[in-house]
């Protein structure tokens, strides 16, 4: 199975997390890396798993790197229906109304428009000072396993 | 063959190290050095990021990796432009660019300013920080300050000066000058903020987080009103909820947040007594106060070796032949810290350019420089010791305990040297 990794980003930590999840799979899977300002929504299709790596920004909004392709679901509105993606947000708790809004929304878009999510949402928060990179790691590998239980019930 | 690309950074906060993370990405044989004054990196997220903030601190962890990982050289303890020579560095590199940053505090330009009893918001966030170049301890502040300026670093400062001792659990905060401090503290502040309080620049999380320490009253003068008081439902939301509805028991400080007045002298004879505004209705009020804290925004001394009077650029990061700037250098002092990596990547594509285009002479980098640089030179392995025997020597409810000087900074970094 190919693992498309997508991340928005303001201050870089969504893509340190982004890289260092690719480098962990890299043995065994099919893995890239992509800016999410740099991809259309056209590309999210059922012929890989989809993981967004996303923070949140100003008054919970999503990253301004984010925001077009955020904006382009929206707005085209596109049936996912098929496509499988798993979610990991950053956010920092102490802006409590707003932790993680900015993953929340994208999620929620997401599957609004028929995606489906596999996992748990991940979340990090950057006022714990946990490696941000070993925070998605741990959770990707939940996330797998999670969707092999689905696959092979019992 | 072009030869191997020898870069120069000066200054190792967020403007310096986003640009390293993006010109090692775009050139991964490149050798780049960051030159810092202090012995250790990380500038503005180690000094000038509130204390207790350390969730915006933590993106020292990315920046960490430059030094750890991507093979980026940390010269700690060399001040460009007196212990080495801004030509010097740009003989022997073929980029250098000014990540110096913007630390002076900018000036209010009113009468007054320079009465005793007048402080820069960025020197008292400095103190809270232990920065080893600057006083160890507050000033005398007594018991009445106000503050003039309505952004974020106000109230970074606001937040100081009301919290108790027991509430920086989990800070870096120097403690030094929190005790001396909490022996005799502020007990009114006066916020002067010359836009409305739709208008003023702080964030909604910043005000709120006003109303997580007890004890505190909150009022607000719209100046723009004839009576000076104003409806909590014209505030927004964030502000509206940190002022009372009823006055409640005794407060331990007092806070007043003038909206809609422009400070036009600060008052007194050879120390601060107070500070005027002036109303929208052209109306003069004297607000007293025993010390003044100005917290308008930062700029760069004109005397600076470097930067100087050059003045701020949106558009290039250029300044001349292989030389660069990035981050509050080249465009003032705006913008938090993550907008430094978007300015870092125009400015590093700006750089790629030259590097691509100019037939380069060879020049040896870091090694062509002076011994005198060598031998005075903390490298990344002597940050790491200062900072293990700062988490080593933190109290229980904090997370490190500065060194809080240039030189005990210096020697135990250099520590394996001296053995």
């Amino acid at each position: 199975m190919k693992i498309s990794i997508l991340f928005g980003t303001e201050s870089g930590n969504g893509e340190l997390a982004a890289e260092d999840l690719a480098l962990s799979l890299a043995d065994g899977h099919d893995v890239e890396v992509r800016d999410l300002a740099e991809v259309t929504v056209e590309k999210i299709s059922d012929e890989a798993l989809f993981v967004f790596i996303c923070s949140t920004y100003g008054e919970g909004e999503l990253p301004n790197t984010a925001l077009p392709f955020y904006t382009a679901l929206s707005e085209t509105r596109p049936d996912l229906t098929g496509v499988k993606f798993a979610i990991f947000g950053l956010g920092d708790s102490f802006y409590t109304e707003t932790f993680g809004h900015g993953s929340l929304k994208l999620g929620a878009e997401l599957e609004e428009l028929g995606a489906h999510r596999v996992g748990e949402f991940g979340r990090h928060d950057a006022s714990t000072w946990e490696p941000v990179g070993e925070a998605a790691v741990t959770w990707f590998a939940e996330v797998l396993s999670s969707m092999r239980l689905a696959s092979h019930p019992g | 063959m072009q030869p191997n690309p020898t870069l120069a950074i000066v200054g190792s906060g967020p403007a310096g190290c986003y640009l390293a993370q993006t010109l090692r990405r775009s050139l991964p044989d490149a050798e780049i050095t960051i030159f810092e004054r202090l012995a250790s990196p990380f500038g503005l997220v180690r000094y000038g990021v509130a204390p207790d903030h350390q969730g915006t601190k933590s993106i020292q962890a990315q920046f960490a990796r430059l030094f750890e990982r991507d093979n980026v050289r940390f010269a700690g303890n060399i001040d460009v432009g007196s212990v080495v020579t801004l030509d010097d560095l740009r003989a022997t590199h073929h980029v250098v660019v000014l990540a110096t940053g913007l630390a002076r505090d900018r000036r209010v330009g009113v009468p007054g300013e320079n009465l005793l009893g007048v402080f820069g918001a960025g020197q008292l966030t400095r103190t809270a920080n232990s920065h080893p170049l600057e006083k160890p301890t507050l000033p005398p502040l007594g018991r009445t300050v106000a503050i003039i300026g309505g952004g974020n670093v106000s109230l970074d400062v606001v937040r100081f000066l009301i919290k108790t001792p027991g509430e920086f659990a989990g800070s870096d905060v120097n403690d030094v000058a929190l005790e001396e401090y909490a022996a005799a503290p502020v007990t009114h502040i006066d916020l002067i903020c010359r836009s409305s309080p739709e208008a003023a620049p702080f964030d909604p999380a910043m005000v709120a987080e006003l109303g997580k320490t007890p004890g505190v009253q909150f009022t607000s003068l719209d100046h723009s009103t004839a009576d000076g008081t104003t409806s909590v439902e014209a505030h927004p939301a964030a502000l509206a909820a940190l002022l009372p509805s009823t006055p409640g028991g005794t407060p331990r400080v007092r806070v007043r947040l003038h909206f809609n007045a422009t400070t036009t002298r600060i008052i007194g004879m050879d120390h601060a007594v107070g500070v005027e505004v002036r109303r929208p209705d052209g109306q003069l009020q004297t607000i007293p106060a025993q010390s003044v804290i100005t917290a308008v925004g930062f700029d760069c001394d004109p005397s600076d070796p470097l930067i100087g009077d050059r003045g701020a650029s949106q558009e290039t990061g250029y300044l001349a032949e292989g030389l660069y700037r990035t981050g509050w250098a080249k465009r003032g002092a705006r913008g938090t810290i993550p907008e430094n990596r978007h300015c870092a990547k125009a400015v590093a594509a700006e750089i790629l350019e030259y590097l691509a285009a100019a037939a380069l002479p060879a020049k040896p980098g870091y090694a062509g420089l002076p011994d005198a640089v060598h031998d005075r030179a903390t490298d990344y392995a002597g940050w790491l010791r200062v900072d293990a025997a700062e988490r080593a020597a933190a109290p229980g409810n904090r997370s490190r305990k500065k060194l809080p000087d240039h030189a005990w900074m210096v020697a135990t970094a250099r520590e394996t040297v001296q053995k």
